[in-house]
Order: C-alpha cells, then structure tokens, then sequence
C-alpha cells in the first residue's frame, strides 16, 4: 500500500515544490523587522497585483506573532529569527497588520498603491 | 496584557474544545468509555511541548515556511482523521471501535498539539518579562476557563438534544471542524507559496468583522473568514462533503452487510 502511494506522493511533491521555486524568484522581496515590540517600518508600500516575498526580522528575544485580519495572515516568529510570509496579489488599499503577542505596541500598514 | 492574554488563550482553546466536546459526544451517545480523551490530552500536550520548543528549527525548514508546512499537514491529518471516525461510525461494527478510538485520540493529539504550541510560545516569551507574568497569567487562566466552559456547554447543549438529532448535529459539527481545518491548512500552504493565490470571493467584513467577538466565535465554531479566497471555499466544501460522503459510505457498507455477524457498538457495550 505505502509503495503504491510513494510514486504519487513523490511527484505530487516535486510538482509543487517547482511550482513554489518558480513563485519565489517571481516575488519581489521586502524586510520587515520586529525591534522593542515594534514594527520597522511600520508602513510597507507595495505595488498592486503583485506578490511579495515578506521577510520578518525578529530582532527581540521574545516570540511575536505577526497576524492581519485583512491580509489573512498569521505566523509566529520565535525570538531572534526570521520567517518568510508570502503576501499579495492585492488591490489598492490599506491592510493593517499586527503583532498577536504585543498588539499595544506593535501596529504596522502595508500600502498598496495602483 | 491581561485582556490581550485573556483572548489570545481563549481562541486557541475554542478550536480544540469544540472537537472534543463533538468526540465525546459521539462516545456518550455510542456508550463507549470517554478514557480515551484523557489519553488524547496527555498527547496533545506533550505534541505542544515538542512542537513549541522546536518552532524556531521548524520555522527555518522549506526556506522559512515549515511552520506552514507542519500547521497544515497537521489539519489536512485532522480533516483525514475526522473522514476515517465518520465512516467507521456510520458501519456501527463494534469490530471498529479501536479504529474510531485511535481516530479521535489522534485528531485531538494533532489538534491540541497545533494550538497548545502557540499558547506555549506566547506563555514562554513573556516569562522573561517579570513585570508581564501576573497579568499574563492570570488572563490565560480566565482564557482557558472561558473555553473549556463553552466546551462544557456545547456538551451539555448537544446532548439535550433527543438522539436521532444528536448524532446529526454532531456529523455536522464534525463536517464544519473538518471544512474548517481543510480551508485553514489551504490558507497556510498559500501563505507559504506552495499553492497559488487565488481571488477573493466576498467581503463581509463590514458585517461581522473578525476581530469582533461574533467573529472570533463564528472563526472557532465555523472557520469564519471574512474574505475567502476561492482555493479556501473549495477545500472548505471538500472539507465538509468529505465527510458526510465517508459516513454515507460506512452506513452503505454496513447496510450491503447486514446478515454478517456484524454487532452494532451500542449492543455490546451495553450488554
């Protein structure tokens, strides 16, 4: 049974990890970095209809929770690391996000402009 | 901090308390022993604990999105899991009760583990704010109150209803939890670009935000999503159709059977 379903599986995943290869060199890259349970910057302009390649820098030594309601997104970066979160297409606008953990202090924007 | 505490726990806690309660429902109705849960807990606690204090390795895997990875395969798990109990429920051979058992005990393990991990993380980073850890605490405490109370509820609730309801409620309760983890993992995988964006459905935001507390519950309850994205209803209603189609298959099976010397759950537990 499991030898019936490795050949599936296996091209399933090669299939989907070229398919996420090929996203990633297509995905502009921008930094967000988490510093005192803040957001910098606390507003990312982005272009619209376009993905982007989020990379969240977690300087503080306490876990956050990056989390938006409007980008439908959510993802805890442990202390001292970096995460990857892919956001977008999105049309023009305003999408605020925050930090789960510290959401006194940690408020931030993406812009999206046309 | 205490308000911020008091939520975050309370949402984390919704999610699993509502499977739980649905399980152990299916167990009272069927007469069998609801040992089972505390063995599923206990797992669920300890899959937390490791999941929690390896999030910074896990984190770094598959180019920084094995977070997503490991969060979706858990609730696809979940989703197959739900789909496996609800056929076996639906062909009442007592012969696979161990399979229904081993069926929840898992899929609560794997729920538990997901959600327990976040409220670990979030406990343990502020454990290194001395002046945070009171009102931190305290909020968790009345978090996971308020959610283990709803789940008691919810219990109660369901098990007022007369039986041929009981069990209709809770397939569907069942469906919807099952939905709700498809469309979830979907969302992560797409957040972690292994699948591709697809377009926004609808935007009832302006109706029932999701930062409101009729979202947050309807989130817990439902997976509300205020803005779906095509991809996540598809898998949302693969979700549900999943496992209505898995019991109907189980009560046909059982039915094409009927004359074997097959006996339903309830008879030999009871007798």
């Amino acid at each position: 049974m499991t030898e019936l379903l490795k050949k599936p599986i296996l091209i399933l995943l090669v299939a989907l990890s070229t398919l996420g290869a090929e996203r990633v060199l297509a995905a502009p890259l921008v930094e967000l970095r988490i510093k005192d349970h803040l957001f910098f910057p606390e507003t990312l302009e982005i272009p619209a209809d376009t993905k982007i390649k989020l990379l969240v820098i977690n300087e503080d030594p306490t876990p956050e929770e990056f989390e938006s309601y409007e980008l439908n997104r959510e993802k805890v970066i442990p202390g001292n690391r970096k995460a990857v979160i892919f956001i977008g297409p999105l049309a023009p606008g305003e999408y605020p996000f925050f930090g789960e953990f510290y959401p006194k202090t940690a408020q931030g924007k993406v812009v999206v402009s046309p | 901090m205490f308000l911020n505490s008091v939520v975050l726990i309370l949402q984390e806690i919704l999610e699993a308390a509502l499977l739980v309660s649905v399980l152990l429902v299916f167990t009272r109705v069927n007469g069998m022993r609801a040992g089972w849960v505390l063995l599923g807990l206990a797992a669920g606690c300890v899959g937390a604990l490791i999941f929690s204090l390896n999030m910074a390795t896990i984190s770094e895997w598959f180019d920084y999105v094995g977070q997503e990875v490991v969060n979706a395969s858990l609730q696809y798990a979940i989703t197959l899991l739900l789909a496996l109990f609800a056929f076996c429920y639906g062909t009442g051979r007592a012969r696979l009760k161990s399979w229904m058992l081993t069926c929840m005990i898992l899929s609560v393990t794997f729920s538990l583990s997901r959600e327990g991990a976040e409220i670990f993380i979030y406990i343990e980073g502020v454990l290194s704010q001395p002046p945070h850890i009171r009102p931190t605490l305290t909020g968790a405490g009345i978090g996971a109150g308020i959610g283990v109370s709803v789940g008691v509820l919810l219990y109660y609730g369901l098990l007022w209803f007369p039986r041929r309801w009981v069990t209709f409620c809770c397939l569907l309760l069942l469906a919807t939890v099952a939905g709700n983890m498809s469309s979830q993992g979907t969302l992560l995988l797409t957040q972690a670009d292994w699948l591709p964006p697809t377009a926004t459905l609808w935007d009832t935001g302006t109706a029932i935000a999701e930062n409101s507390i009729p979202g947050h519950l309807l989130y817990a309850l439902i997976g509300y999503e205020a803005t779906p994205s095509l991809l996540q209803a598809l898998a949302y209603a693969a979700g549900i159709l999943l496992i209505l189609v898995s019991h109907w298959l189980g009560r046909r099976r059982a039915a094409g059977t009927i004359s074997h010397h097959s006996t339903p759950i309830t008879q030999t537990e009871q007798s």
